[in-house]
């Protein structure tokens, strides 16, 4: 699978980020209200202990301008100096004592100006303040360390949740993914075969109003068009081939009684040759065309039977050698055995096209090597000649219809074109696959692999 | 021999007609199936060459019909080759099988065959005496010096040599030796028989008289 492009890890990553983000933005979130309502706590607290000490200040004895600060010993408890919420507080007074503060107030606190926010936070204090009078001023403080440590625990607690929550979202959303993605795989399965050839696939839907769903539906409905499409080629192609038959019988049949006739003039004669010979090559042509057609449409498929490779070819090969003698050719051989399962006729047509046209298509003088070997589980027939190769242009368009390399002499030897693709397709009917690799005037080499007969067949 | 071609393509008909005849086959036609059944019900046939497409009747019905009074040796002659074609085609009663388009030499050797079958004989070559008929080759020798005939001549030699030991009426013959088109005058037997009696011997067609000839 390739990671970065398939479209299940580039869910996972957005569905990733995107937890990522919302759990983030949720525990910030929560994290800053729970900050503010431990403050405006606090600072409730601070404020409800200001207005006590605004009437703790009292008249000092014998000076009528001038005033003390005297806290009563009830409101002094709320000021407990070894509490973990110890709160202290500082007075400053314009007429009188200038600075009163408890016993637990930090040295260096700072006045306030009048005007100030009526609370502030100083590192790890935070201190609430009122002007009772101009220039007096009466501050309430206490230390927030602990909230802030409760905070902080707080901070990874949020954490911690938020972890889990989002290994708990990936392997959720990754399992989301899998289940979403997996009529993809069965769609891409189905294409895949089809692809290959198999053009009867198809996907297999149980819900059919889902998207992909529907999506499959379309699909199939287009495989089944395809598939009408192309066996009703393979149909035409069928019944132009049988349509033809007729009339060429007539050709054929009458020009063959024309050469019979008495008296014929060499003209005549040569006519008539001609025509016959058109006839022929007529003749085999439709019959290629029909056998393409056949092996199109998969109708020779059922006719199988376990078979020796090497069987075949040795048999072929020895059917062939007077044509090899008559091209001046060797003809080799190199047979091990070879169980394959398949038609022994097709198998026998392959063997034949293949050595064929290395014994046709080169000077004479060539040699021809056939040989049969087991390789990677597979029957490898090669068929390699000495003869003067193909040219790489012409090598990817060798399995073509009616693609002939020698473009001069198209109708020679009266081949149809449609020999290395019968052979392909019968080899493809198979399951196997034919390759052709070529140097120019070295030779050239045919190879076919057909998948191996099973342990069970070999006896049979 | 006396031969049917059912075959609806007229082109066709006529060539096979010309070619057949060639032979010294005598050769009646039919271009739909109806007229061909009414004609192998009709006439005892040496062999039909039967087309499977035809109009009105096909080949299959045709056969299954015909099977069902005679046995005459029948070749199918189609223009399907699908193996399943040619199984359905032999099952039902056809005795050979042609894919068109075909080859004439193989189409006579088939229909040689066809008839030598029916007669009994598995191989092409008949001796008698001194005579030796190559039913292949359509050649006769006579003490190994090779004698001409005409096509008429040998298809009559070869009708008695094929009935060896019978009695063959001039009914036989002019049922076997000429077609339905054939104006036949009663005394082209008689010339038939003087000429192959003068080539191959007198003593070689005995005449019974009353009942016809016989090659003993």
């Amino acid at each position: 699978m390739n990671f970065p492009r398939s479209i299940r890890w580039k869910l996972q990553l957005w569905y990733g980020g995107l937890l990522l983000l919302l759990l983030a933005g949720f525990g910030f979130t929560a994290y800053q209200l729970e900050s503010a309502r431990q403050l405006r706590h606090i600072d409730e607290e601070l404020q409800q202990r200001l207005p006590m000490l605004v009437d703790s200040q009292r008249p000092i004895p014998g000076d009528r301008d001038r005033r003390q600060f005297r806290l009563s010993t009830r409101d002094a408890l709320l000021f407990d100096q070894t509490g973990n919420e110890s709160f202290y507080y500082v007075v400053w007074l314009k007429h009188g004592e200038p600075v009163t503060r408890s016993t637990t107030a930090p040295e260096d606190v700072p006045q306030p100006k009048a005007g100030d926010p009526p609370n502030r936070l100083r590192g790890d204090v935070r201190e609430s303040f009122l002007f009772p009078g101009p220039g007096d001023c009466v501050l309430v403080g206490r230390s927030i360390a602990p909230d802030l440590a409760g905070l902080r625990q707080f901070a990874w607690w949020l954490c911690a949740v938020g972890v889990t929550v989002f290994a708990a979202g990936l392997a959720g959303g990754g399992w989301l993914i899998i289940k979403a993605l997996r009529p993809i795989q069965t769609i891409s399965a189905a294409a895949q075969s089809i692809a290959t050839g198999d053009l009867s696939q198809r996907i297999q839907t149980q819900d059919t109003e889902s998207e992909l769903g529907q999506l499959a539906t379309v699909l199939n409905t287009t495989f089944a068009r395809l598939e009408a499409s192309f066996s009703r080629q393979s149909r035409f192609t069928a019944d132009a081939a049988h349509e033809l038959r007729t009339p060429l019988a007539v050709i054929l049949l009458q020009s063959q009684n024309g050469l019979a006739a008495d008296h014929l003039t060499e003209e005549q004669r040569e006519a008539f040759l001609a025509t016959q010979r058109a006839a022929q090559r007529m003749r085999r042509l439709i019959e290629s065309l029909l056998t393409l057609a056949r092996l199109d449409s998969g109708e020779l498929s059922d006719n199988r039977a376990p078979c020796e490779l090497n069987r075949v070819a040795e048999e072929t090969v020895r059917l062939l050698q007077p044509l090899a003698a008559e091209h001046g050719a060797s003809l080799t051989t190199e047979l091990a055995p070879a169980h394959c399962v398949g038609n022994a006729d097709e198998l026998a047509q392959v063997v034949t096209n293949l050595v064929g046209n290395a014994l046709v298509h080169n000077r004479s003088g060539v040699s021809v090597h056939v040989k049969v070997l087991i390789e990677d589980q597979h029957a490898v027939l090669t068929v390699r000649d000495t003869g003067q190769g193909i040219a790489p242009a012409d090598i990817s368009h060798l399995f073509e219809r009616f693609y002939r390399v020698e473009k001069a002499r198209t109708t020679a030897g009266g081949h149809t074109g449609l020999g290395l693709a019968i052979t392909q397709a019968i080899v493809t009917a198979h399951g196997g696959m034919i390759v052709a690799e070529s140097r120019v005037g070295e030779g050239t080499v045919m190879t076919v692999r057909l998948p191996l007969a099973l342990r069970g067949a070999d006896s049979t | 021999m006396r031969l049917l071609v059912v075959e609806d393509e007229p082109d066709l008909l006529t060539g096979l007609l010309r070619a057949l005849r060639k032979d010294g086959y005598a050769v009646d036609s039919a271009a739909d199936g109806e007229e061909g059944l009414h004609k192998a019900l009709s006439t005892d046939y040496d062999a039909i060459v039967l087309d499977v497409m035809l109009p009105l009747l096909d080949g299959w019905e045709l056969l299954a019909r015909l099977r069902k009074k005679k046995s005459t040796p029948v070749l199918m002659l189609t223009a399907r080759d699908r193996s399943a074609d040619r199984v359905r085609g032999l099952d039902s009663g056809a005795d050979d099988y042609l894919v068109k388009p075909f080859d004439l030499p193989e189409l006579r050797a088939r229909l040689r065959a066809l008839i030598r079958r029916s007669a009994q004989q598995a191989r092409p070559v008949v001796q008698i005496g001194d005579v030796c008929i190559d039913t292949a080759a359509r050649t006769v020798t006579r003490a190994g010096a090779p004698v001409f005939l005409t096509a008429r001549e040998f298809v009559m030699l070869e009708y008695l040599a094929r009935h060896q030991g019978e009695v063959v009426t001039r009914t036989d013959l002019y049922e076997h030796l000429f077609d339905e088109s054939e104006e036949t005058q009663s005394n082209l037997l008689d010339v038939h028989v003087f000429n192959l009696r003068k080539k191959l011997g007198t003593e070689f067609i005995v005449t019974r008289r009353g009942h016809g000839y016989c090659i003993e």
